[in-house]
């Protein structure tokens, strides 16, 4: 079995897990994410969710419950959390528009508008509004967009049609890298003599090239241009964690792309290393301290069992909102499911609580008491979790 | 107003199979169903088909019953029967004595049975629990419901037959005491439809009473609610019974690919107001685990539930009630037909338009165990090589819809519901149970113009909430991450709104 050593480990390469590893790597520690695969965040609309409880999202976060891990963190530790991500993100050429002090509005595939904090650039121009008057372009094939929804909701919205040949959103993604296909869709629009104030299309403006390609429409139309984000597969979504793995990388940070969690080893209180399979074979992996960012149920790190729900790399107790019974409410719109209370609960260090290891820190949406869709707490709470955990994470190695 | 001679109101196996008959013996009629066809106890039960062998002991007419439309049904509905085969399993501490008896009982009646050891019926069905004292074969299939019902309606239309589905009728017509007719109000405009008839047939299964008393009338049955899981594969090719007395989750099913587990049996009294408990679901996998191991590890995609109507009966226990079938004669031109089981829905019919043309006075016997079901030759299947070769039109990954199949069915049915569309191509009936192409399909519709952009809104809405009833008491494991992202899908990404 190959031993690799290092300062510390992060499970888990989403939002958390990606800022977490960047910002020890940052501080001169040898750090390395460890992934099964692609994260959710490559599923996610790229939007930074704070907090939707308020138009400001920290006054937001002031009216969250008691037991909400947002708490932990100092209103000035989240904004800064928040100004560091933005400050990589307008390194990677992928500007993020907000600040924390203001909730936006994002225009949804439906109509609807989401909440959230900061918006990528190219989702800058999205109406505030119903009353906007916007053109929407969409291509022919596409089969996850669908502009009636929007018009159901935008009455001064209308739509057209573009084939560009390719209709899934990768394909048109991976043409808009192209010059000439950008070239053509242009010309086209040109032609279309749209007399309303701002065109939409959905997130397919290119796989990393996203700004760039938004301000070249924009400034041959002569109006503004935005994305509506798109069920998965999410293009802004895997903009935000490839800029993100980049950053890491650019920090000197090592990344295991496939290599599941499949055993841990421990002495007395510490956890020593984790053994992480490539390719079947495993591999220890030994750190001093170790980051736990493997997500909710979605993101693997949470399974449920008929009676009772797991975390599955460390065993770590999990706060379960009770017997099966109450995990789901009869209404599915219902903002209270019980199931998303469950996760890890920590101590203001961001360690396990009632866990008999002491180099265990934990971020993100394993964090018992998030209550993600309800109160709006996404990649923004991954954010701000993720710095807080390897603070005191740094704090202990040193 | 519309004409006709029998109006039958209820679309699922027992209505339509009356439409095939009255259609072969040359009498005009018209089939009003509430929802789709199979709506009710017909699309939600195992889909199977009985070799009589399950009421050999406590139900030896039925059983008799079962078994001989069970060989007429292999004979002329291949398309939609599959002859598995069934074993019933003995189990340690299973009653020995039930087994003589049950042996006694099918010999009794003519079922035929085989006697097999562990190791034989291992060899069958390799999933089954090695620890089983021995297993009896009997000659159960597994049948396709849905399709069941939509071959009978396809005589019932090449015989000029009317159906009018997604109708509810709020009236029944009656002048000088006798019924001559129904209003039906059509669910998606609105509009109400008139029709005239000399004979109704109430053959409405769990609301046979709430339609009876439109026209005064009563009828006694019981109401006894089963409820079922269907798993993600399909752990065995037969279908497997426990050698005991009836009682909760003794029968596994195969159909297509998956498998049904089931049932339950609690009497209830409205059906349109049934809901699963989680100890249901766990009664039934614990105890479909004892004989198929896998079933404890299994993804469970869907529980639900069906409304059995059964004759009225002094027993106590829901299941001690026999499952054979009445036609109650109301004297005011209606008819009920009431009780039977899917397996005898042919039988039922026959018996029925014996009835009608006796009343009629007419003579022209009835056909329908003789003549296989038509439509069968345009049931090929969808061969996965013509689906793959529309690859980038795939609306529905799970079951491989393409966009075509469904702009298809809404074509031909002019239908505004998605559950109409996944009845006919089985989108949705997968893993994500609709999660993903339920908001395709009905983005297609408005593309289709036949919703409007604000009625797609209010149905993605509708069908997310009924959706969700069905696979709430099931949630765990991998279903419930995958839950949860359909959960982040919808309310998250595309932002639906949250009920206050």
């Amino acid at each position: 079995m190959s031993v690799i050593e290092y300062d510390v480990i992060v499970i888990g390469a989403g939002v958390a897990g990606l800022t977490a590893g960047a910002f020890l790597a940052g501080q001169g520690l040898k750090v390395a994410v460890v992934t099964a695969g692609e994260p959710t965040a490559c599923l996610s609309t790229g939007c930074i969710d704070v907090c939707s409880q308020d138009e400001n999202p920290l006054r937001g976060i002031a009216k969250l419950p008691d037991e909400h891990p947002f708490h932990l963190i100092p209103s000035a530790a989240v904004c800064q959390a928040l100004s560091d991500f933005q400050q990589i993100m307008t390194d990677r050429a992928l500007p993020y528009a907000g600040g924390p002090e203001k909730n936006h509005r994002v225009l949804s595939a439906i109509g609807t508008f989401k909440t959230t904090c900061l918006a990528p650039v190219t989702m800058q121009a999205s109406p505030q509004s119903t009353d906007e008057k916007i053109h929407i372009i969409t291509f022919a094939g596409l089969k996850d967009f669908y502009p009636g929804y929007i018009i159901s909701r935008l009455k001064n919205a209308s739509f057209s049609v573009y084939d560009a040949g390719v209709s899934t959103t990768m394909g048109i993604a991976t043409g808009f890298e192209d010059n000439a296909f950008l070239e053509a869709f242009i010309l086209w629009l040109e032609k279309r003599d749209i007399r309303e104030n701002k065109i939409a299309v959905p997130a397919v403006l290119g796989l990393e090239s996203a700004a760039a390609i938004m301000k070249k429409i924009e400034s041959r139309l002569e109006r503004p241009v935005f994305e509506i984000p798109t069920i998965p597969p999410s293009m802004p979504g895997r903009r935000l964690f490839n800029a993100l793995k980049d950053h890491l990388r650019r920090q000197e940070g090592n990344i295991y792309w496939g290599w599941p969690v499949v055993g841990v080893e421990k002495t007395g209180r510490l956890i020593e290393a984790v053994i992480a399979e490539s390719q079947g074979r495993p591999n220890s992996l030994n750190a001093k301290a170790f980051i736990l960012a493997t997500g909710s149920f979605v993101g693997g790190g949470l399974h449920a069992r008929r009676d009772t729900i797991i975390e599955k790399i460390f065993h770590l107790p999990v706060f379960a909102p009770g017997e099966r019974e109450t995990w789901f409410e009869q209404d599915y719109f219902s903002a209270n499911h019980g199931i998303g209370r469950a996760g890890i609960a920590v101590d203001s260090s961001f360690r396990p609580m009632d866990c008999p290891w002491d180099n265990i820190f934990v971020c993100g949406a394993i964090l018992a008491h998030t209550e993600a869709l309800k109160n709006g707490c996404g990649h923004g709470f991954a954010i701000a979790t993720g710095q807080a955990a390897a603070k005191s994470c740094l704090e202990r190695i040193r | 107003m519309i004409k006709t001679d029998v109006i039958i109101i209820g679309g699922g196996a027992t209505g339509c199979g009356i439409a095939r008959d009255l259609a072969l013996r040359g009498i005009p009629h018209c089939l009003i169903e509430k929802g789709d066809y199979a709506a009710g106890a017909t699309g939600a039960c195992h889909g199977l088909l009985h070799s009589g062998g399950r009421y050999a002991v406590s139900d030896p007419v039925a059983a008799k019953e079962c078994y001989d439309e069970n060989m007429i049904l292999r004979r002329i509905g291949e398309k939609c029967v599959e002859p598995t085969g069934g074993l019933f399993v003995r189990l340690p501490g299973d009653s020995k004595m039930f087994r003589e008896r049950f042996l006694r009982s099918c010999e009794e009646i003519g079922i035929p049975t085989e006697v097999i050891s562990s190791t034989r019926a291992l060899e069958l069905v390799s999933n089954l629990n090695p620890d089983i004292e021995e297993a009896v074969k009997v000659p159960d299939c597994s049948i396709d419901p849905f399709r069941l019902c939509m071959l009978n309606m396809k005589t019932s239309e090449m015989k000029g037959g009317l159906s009018f589905t997604r109708h509810r009728v709020t009236e029944i017509i009656q002048s000088h005491g006798r019924c001559i007719g129904v209003k039906a109000i059509d669910a998606s405009t609105g509009e109400v439809k008139e029709i005239h008839a000399n004979i109704i047939v109430n053959a409405s299964g769990a609301w046979t009473n709430l339609v009876a008393r439109l026209a005064g009338c009563e009828v006694p049955i019981t109401l006894s609610k089963g409820s079922l899981v269907i798993t993600n594969h399909r752990l065995t090719d037969m279908v497997i019974n426990r050698l005991r007395p009836s009682a909760d989750g003794d029968i596994i099913v195969p159909n297509e690919a998956v498998c049904l587990a089931g049932t339950t049996s609690l009497a209830v009294t409205d059906p349109d107001k049934i809901s699963i408990q989680p100890a249901e679901v766990d009664t039934i996998i614990s105890e479909a685990g004892r004989m198929l191991p896998h079933f404890n590890q299994t993804r469970i995609i869907r529980a639900f539930s069906g409304v059995r109507p059964l004759l009225k009966s002094q027993k106590q226990d829901s299941r001690e009630i026999s499952r054979g079938f009445q036609i109650i004669d109301h004297q005011n031109g209606m008819y009920s037909i009431v009780g039977g089981k899917l397996t005898t829905f042919r039988l039922m019919a026959e018996k029925m338009v014996d009835t009608i043309m006796a009343a009629f006075n007419l003579k022209r016997a009835c056909e329908t165990a003789e003549r296989p079901l038509d439509g069968q030759e345009e049931l090929s299947g969808y061969p996965l090589s013509r689906r793959l070769a529309d690859m980038k039109n795939i609306v529905c990954e799970c079951e491989l819809v393409t966009r075509r199949d469904v702009e298809q069915i809404i074509g031909k049915t002019g239908t505004r519901n998605v559950g109409d569309i996944s009845h006919r191509t089985r989108l949705g009936m997968g893993p994500c149970q609709g999660g993903f192409c339920t908001f395709r399909a009905l983005g297609i519709m408005h593309d289709m113009e036949i919703l409007t952009a604000d009625q797609s809104v209010q149905s993605l809405r509708e069908f997310l909430q009924r959706r969700f009833r069905g696979i709430r008491c099931a949630l765990w494991g991998d279903q419930l991450r995958e839950e949860q992202l359909v959960e982040y899908i919808y309310l998250g990404i595309l932002a639906m709104e949250h009920n206050k």
